[in-house]
């Protein structure tokens, strides 16, 4: 088994302190969610434990199998087992998805055990048509010129070829219609194992109706502020944040809320 | 031409290139021969020309039959003086600058093909000159035509063989017949101690097609100079161009594209990257003369810094003297994408693998129209070569 713990974790982004105080613990065979507002952190978090540069850690520790990832680099992080399917991938002109894929599956294996193009190509046919991605994605620029879905999509496929033990999902359902919500569901729920945990950002309930976790938890103002079961997450989505904050007599401002008054407040 | 005319003409001008002390006017084209090939391989098609000599040589019976000739140009002034004749000098004028006059005034060596009328070349033509260091200057001629309704696919290469310091001078000449379609592919591969002046350039006549992809891999100072002029009504170039210096080296690029014929597309694209203290500058020129309505001439050229200390420039030009047009260009010169960086990173990629996937990625469009996998691993293997010399 293999644990990420998160303690008592605060982050900086240019100079401006977002995570205040975090902590979870995630082993793999576990299905995590995190839940929260706009602007709460959870993007941060999901940054800070991947490698960022520009998200400073100014107090607390992330640490993976027992590791300390301030000493490790990106893509030390990357090959010790941890995937980041992000929000908004970068586009690689010039550089094929295949190509890149197969570079990726080869970093963490040994110098000396490569895999072949011939049995790389087998392999990422068949978790391609598992996503119903057409055949010529492979051959195309990375991320260059897709759509959001094919991007999310393409992040899940990457999931599947590297392998991860565990692998945070950073708002993977932003944007996609229920039928591509069902394929990247099913692509995860695929890889659930003893040996993989999935920790899932998201703001809405419906993705957990598919891939269902063990855990949820609520981050309000740069802290986790409650775990609780599946059940949790329903409650949320009758009640919104703005309930839970107040049942938990948090003093906490949530981002919508902010905007809705600015809008009253320039019109009185 | 006599030295004395020669000496009065002008300097090519390249812009923000200053390329005086290479002396390149100062040119004394040697003698000598290798007859041993030192690239071409059994099972191509085409030629090999080591200084004053054919050292491979290779056509199927069925282009012979068609009447297509590849032999150095020396052998064709002799054989085929009344072809030579319709090319050389009619696509550049001898006397444009004072290095281009100093080339047909000096040159011994180049390549000479010829494709027929209605002939289609269906093997990659595959063209080496070779310049032998040993031997002191280079000053070589090129010449290409490319008959009515035929097609062809040239790859050549420039390398310079054995040690030296001397200084080279190409000048290329491409005549595209109605109709003609040709891809002329370059990787220009000169020693460090080498520099060069180079001009080539194609005319094309109704409807003719001529795809420039030239890969500038030199280690030494170089101009090159790049014209197309889009003569009859309906033709087409691409003119790419993908450039890498390293160390000390300044490696100076015009490349200029001329509508004169209506409804003619004319597209550079050029692609630049720059290490250490080295300096890559792109000239790109689109020139739409009066009359060419319905011309299109668009231009993109982008250069990578991969050094502080380097320079790096992209200078696009328009000048568009027809109404009934489209144009249009982008420039850049920019550094590696920290967040390609990452992207890459949190794949389990090291900075240095994910680095040489961004800078390969950004020239790759073009090494992609490279028409030989091997050359373009050789080009793969050529940028990974340059960027261990990185902090050299």
């Amino acid at each position: 088994m293999k644990t990420l713990k998160v303690e008592n974790l605060h982050v900086n982004v240019a100079g401006k302190e977002i995570l205040k105080g975090v902590n979870l613990t995630v082993n793999t065979g576990e299905v995590h969610a995190i839940m929260g507002p706009n602007g709460t952190g959870k993007s941060t978090l999901s940054q800070a434990i991947m490698g960022h540069p520009a998200y400073e850690i100014t107090e607390g520790k992330i640490t993976f199998d027992g590791q300390d990832l301030a000493e490790m680099s990106v893509d030390e992080r990357a090959r010790a087992g941890l995937f980041l399917a992000m929000q908004y991938p970068a586009e690689i002109q010039g550089v094929t998805n295949a190509e890149f894929m197969r570079a990726a599956v080869n970093a963490r294996r040994p110098e000396d055990d490569q895999i072949g193009v011939l049995p790389f190509m087998k392999e990422l046919d068949k978790k391609r048509e598992f996503l119903s991605m057409s055949a010529e994605m492979a051959n195309r620029y990375l991320n260059e010129g897709f759509s959001g879905g094919e991007k999310k999509r393409n992040e899940i496929l990457q999931m599947m070829m590297i392998q991860p033990s565990i692998a945070i999902l950073d708002e993977i359902d932003s944007g996609l219609d229920i039928d591509a919500l069902k394929v990247v569901s099913r692509g995860v729920n695929s890889m659930k194992s003893d040996d993989f945990a999935v920790l899932m950002i998201t703001h809405y309930q419906r993705l957990l109706d598919y891939i269902v976790p063990d855990f949820v938890h609520v981050m309000m103002g740069g802290r986790v502020v409650k775990t609780g079961g599946p059940e949790m997450a329903r409650k949320l989505e009758a009640e919104g944040y703005a309930g839970l904050r107040d049942e938990l007599g948090l003093d906490i401002v949530l981002t919508d809320e902010d905007a809705d008054e600015d809008i009253t407040g320039g019109l009185i | 031409m006599n030295q004395e005319v020669i000496e009065q003409l002008p300097l090519p001008e390249f812009a923000k290139v200053r390329y005086r002390p290479w002396h390149l006017e100062d040119l004394d084209a040697g003698q000598g021969s290798s007859h041993n090939p030192h690239f071409a391989h059994d099972g191509q098609t085409g030629a090999e020309i080591a200084g004053q000599a054919v050292a491979f040589h290779h056509l199927s019976e069925e282009l012979h039959e068609a009447g297509v000739i590849v032999t150095n140009i020396q052998s064709a002034r002799e054989e085929y003086q009344d072809l030579v004749d319709q090319v050389l000098g009619k696509v550049v004028d001898p006397g444009r600058d004072r290095l281009t006059a100093a080339n047909f005034d000096q040159f011994n060596t180049g390549l000479f093909v010829y494709i027929p009328a209605g002939v289609t070349v269906k093997p990659v033509l595959h063209l080496y000159l070779d310049h032998l260091a040993e031997n002191g200057d280079m000053a070589a001629h090129n010449l290409v035509y490319v008959g009515r309704d035929s097609e062809a696919t040239i790859l050549q290469e420039t390398h310079t063989v054995g040690e030296g310091t001397s200084k080279v001078s190409i000048v290329t000449e491409v005549l595209a017949a109605r109709n003609a379609k040709l891809t002329y592919a370059n990787l220009d591969a000169l020693s460090e101690d080498t520099a060069a002046f180079m001009h080539r350039q194609s005319n094309l006549q109704d409807d003719a097609r001529v795809d420039w992809v030239n890969a500038a891999f030199n280690d030494g100072n170089v101009i090159a100079g790049l014209t197309s002029k889009l003569i009859g009504e309906g033709a087409h170039t691409e003119a790419k161009v993908a450039a890498f210096t390293n160390r000390k080296q300044v490696q100076g690029f015009n490349t200029e594209l001329i509508n004169t014929g209506r409804h003619t597309i004319a597209h550079i694209f050029q692609r630049g990257v720059i290490l250490n203290s080295s300096s890559l500058i792109f000239n790109g020129i689109g020139r739409i003369i009066k009359g060419a309505k319905g011309s299109d001439g668009q231009q993109e050229s982008r250069v990578l810094m991969l050094s502080r200390r380097g320079r790096g420039e992209a200078n696009p030009l328009l000048l568009i003297d027809e109404n009934d047009v489209t144009a249009g260009h982008a420039a850049s010169v920019g550094q590696v994408d920290d967040e390609q960086l990452y992207y890459l990173m949190s794949r389990g990629l090291t900075q240095q693998v994910a680095r040489k996937l961004v800078i390969r990625g950004f020239i790759g469009e073009i090494l992609a129209k490279i028409p030989d996998p091997q050359t373009r691993q050789d080009l793969v293997n050529q940028i990974e070569r340059k960027l261990a010399h990185e902090n050299v």
